[in-house]
């Protein structure tokens, strides 16, 4: 299915992204991992994605875009859970906007961040050691951490720029 | 349910916290699970992709079976799950039936004898079988074809939509065939804690589906829970392998859309078409993800105006809500729904489930259609 923008993450960033760009008329689909719960998950922009689908976006709650296919520099579809393999969501252009540990935008094990869904190349100490501070209420580095982007804001994927692929929100670097 | 039923447990202890001790125990297995709705919303709000709703579904099926209703109430349980069986007898004598299911008296010892709630109201029946109707219908002028499951509503209670199926796929210009046997998909037994039943009837229909599959046409339906059940189900809590046909079963929405945005089939449609429509994802659309088929389809339609409603489950879970001791949890679970059906003031409700259907039009007022029929009203015949 084709779209003007898909926007991968139905968080703050990415509603406030969509809501602008609907109002600018153009064709918006929003994958959001999340569907409030009790006992599950909690999920915080509820609802503003019933105002979201009120003005014309496609909000697919509880999917999960699994995989960006980019081919050439560009992304040329999203697979999600839900929809699966055979059945790619595309778009011109896609909007980073998963946010950063806690949401699942970027994920670690003791050596490595990456982010899942592009695989994007992150900004992170590559010493361990740096990514936390001791002292508990102290600022913490690895809540700085985040997707590296170019100039004009596109997003960078084995140090090359992906000029329809944008971020927003939390899983910015700061 | 856990917002409106605090002996509910709730997904996550229902789910993997209750099986740990149940897999130690059989004893620990806990009666309010009866209280899961399978509306699988769980499964869709796990991050981690666990089959929280199989799990409750399995264990009702394992280890609630000394928990087996008696007497009346297990009567009605045995009655509201054997579809077929209800609906063929039903049938021959619809316009009775029909009667007599309205009367204040019969509704009255069917809610104190029975336990099957006074408020609720019984789809119709009707006196001619879509299968009646579809044996009669002249399919062979057409070289490619489809195979339609139909379903127990479909056949039973409201052959309408079949038949618009039938047109729409007939303009299309694709014949249409039925399965060479078909049975009810098994939800309704398997809710109410007769898998041996679903399991038998599940195997049958998936030989024919095989059959249709290896004639080269997909198996198309217009019911979610039937789709979901037969995909997913079958093999996740039935045991039924499926993997060989799974991808050719599919609602006629996501079918229709593919082909028509693909340029592969065109209809022609009615100028003078005009219609306000709200659309309700159901549960089981949105844990298929298919939801986006059906809108599409609704806004490729010339004069629909159409707004989605925020997602929200109606509550009614099939056979759950006509049980005389769920009907005030289905109630208040659909409520916000409801309200916001009525704030937005529509001509018609569209949803792709029918036991929703029963609700909404109960509770609200505002009849609905599924997507298939308004499509079938918009396209020239």
């Amino acid at each position: 299915m084709k779209f003007d923008v898909i926007i991968i993450g139905g968080g703050w960033a990415g509603c406030t992204e969509a809501e602008k760009l609907a109002e600018a008329g153009s064709k918006v689909c929003v994958i959001s991992e999340g569907l409030s719960l009790a006992s599950v998950r909690y999920e915080t922009p509820y609802s503003r994605h019933a105002g979201l689908q009120k003005a014309g976006v496609t909000v697919l709650r509880g999917d999960r875009a699994e995989r960006g296919i980019i081919e050439d520099g560009k992304v040329t579809g999203v697979i999600t859970r839900n929809l699966g393999e055979g059945e790619p969501l595309t778009a011109d252009r896609y909007v980073l906007a998963t946010g950063k540990f806690f949401s699942r935008g970027l994920l670690s094990d003791k050596e490595h961040i990456w982010e899942p869904v592009f695989g994007a190349d992150v900004d992170y100490d590559p010493d361990r050691t740096k990514w936390f501070s001791q002292d508990f209420e102290a600022d913490q580095p690895f809540m700085k951490f985040g997707v590296k982007t170019d100039a004009k804001g596109h997003v960078l994927v084995d140090g090359k720029s992906i000029v329809n692929l944008t971020a927003v929100g939390d899983i910015c670097n700061e | 349910m856990m917002e409106v039923n605090p002996d509910y447990p709730g997904p996550k202890k229902a789910g993997p916290d209750g099986e740990r001790y149940r897999l130690k125990d059989p004893a620990f297995f806990d009666y309010a699970l009866k209280y899961c709705l399978n509306c699988k919303r769980c499964e869709v709000a796990c991050p981690s992709d666990v089959h929280i709703g199989d799990m409750i579904q399995s264990a009702r099926i394992k280890y609630g079976s000394q928990a087996k209703v008696k007497g009346l109430r297990g009567v009605r349980d045995w009655a509201l799950a054997s579809t077929d069986l209800v609906g063929s007898l039903a049938s021959p004598v619809a316009p009775v039936v029909n009667e007599v299911l309205q009367l204040k008296p019969v509704k009255s010892v069917m809610h104190g004898m029975l336990g099957v709630d006074k408020h609720r109201t019984f789809p119709e029946y009707a006196s001619k079988k879509f299968v009646s109707w579809f044996l009669k219908q002249d399919q062979s002028a057409f070289d490619k074809f489809v195979t339609y499951f139909h379903g127990c509503y479909v056949n039973y209670n409201y052959p309408k939509q079949g038949q618009d199926f039938v047109k729409i796929m007939n303009a299309a210009g694709y014949g249409v065939h039925l399965l060479e046997k078909e049975k009810c998909c098994g939800v309704a037994l398997m809710s109410n804690g007769f898998a041996a039943k679903a399991r038998k009837q599940g195997a049958l229909n998936l030989n024919s589906i095989r059959k249709a599959v290896a004639a080269g046409e997909p198996v198309l339906t217009t019911s979610s829970t039937c789709t979901f059940t037969m995909r997913d189900e079958y093999p996740d809590v039935l045991g039924l392998e499926n993997a060989d046909v799974r991808d050719n079963i599919m609602l006629a929405t996501k079918w229709l859309y593919e082909k028509l945005s693909s340029g592969e089939i065109k209809l022609k449609f009615r100028k003078d078409f005009k219609m306000k429509v709200v659309y309700h994802t159901a549960c089981h659309m949105q844990k298929m993800g298919w939801q986006l088929y059906s809108i599409e389809l609704l806004r490729m339609i010339p004069g629909v105006t159409l707004t989605v409603l925020d997602q929200n489950c109606c509550g009614i879970a099939g056979t759950f809500g006509f049980k005389k001791e769920n009907y005030g949890y289905t109630q208040k679970i659909g409520s916000k729904l409801f309200e916001d059906i009525c704030t937005s003031n529509p001509e018609y409700v569209s949803t792709d489930c029918e036991t929703c259907k029963w609700q909404i039009e109960m509770s609200t007022g505002v009849p609905v259609l599924n997507p298939i029929e308004i499509l079938a009203a918009a396209i020239e015949a």
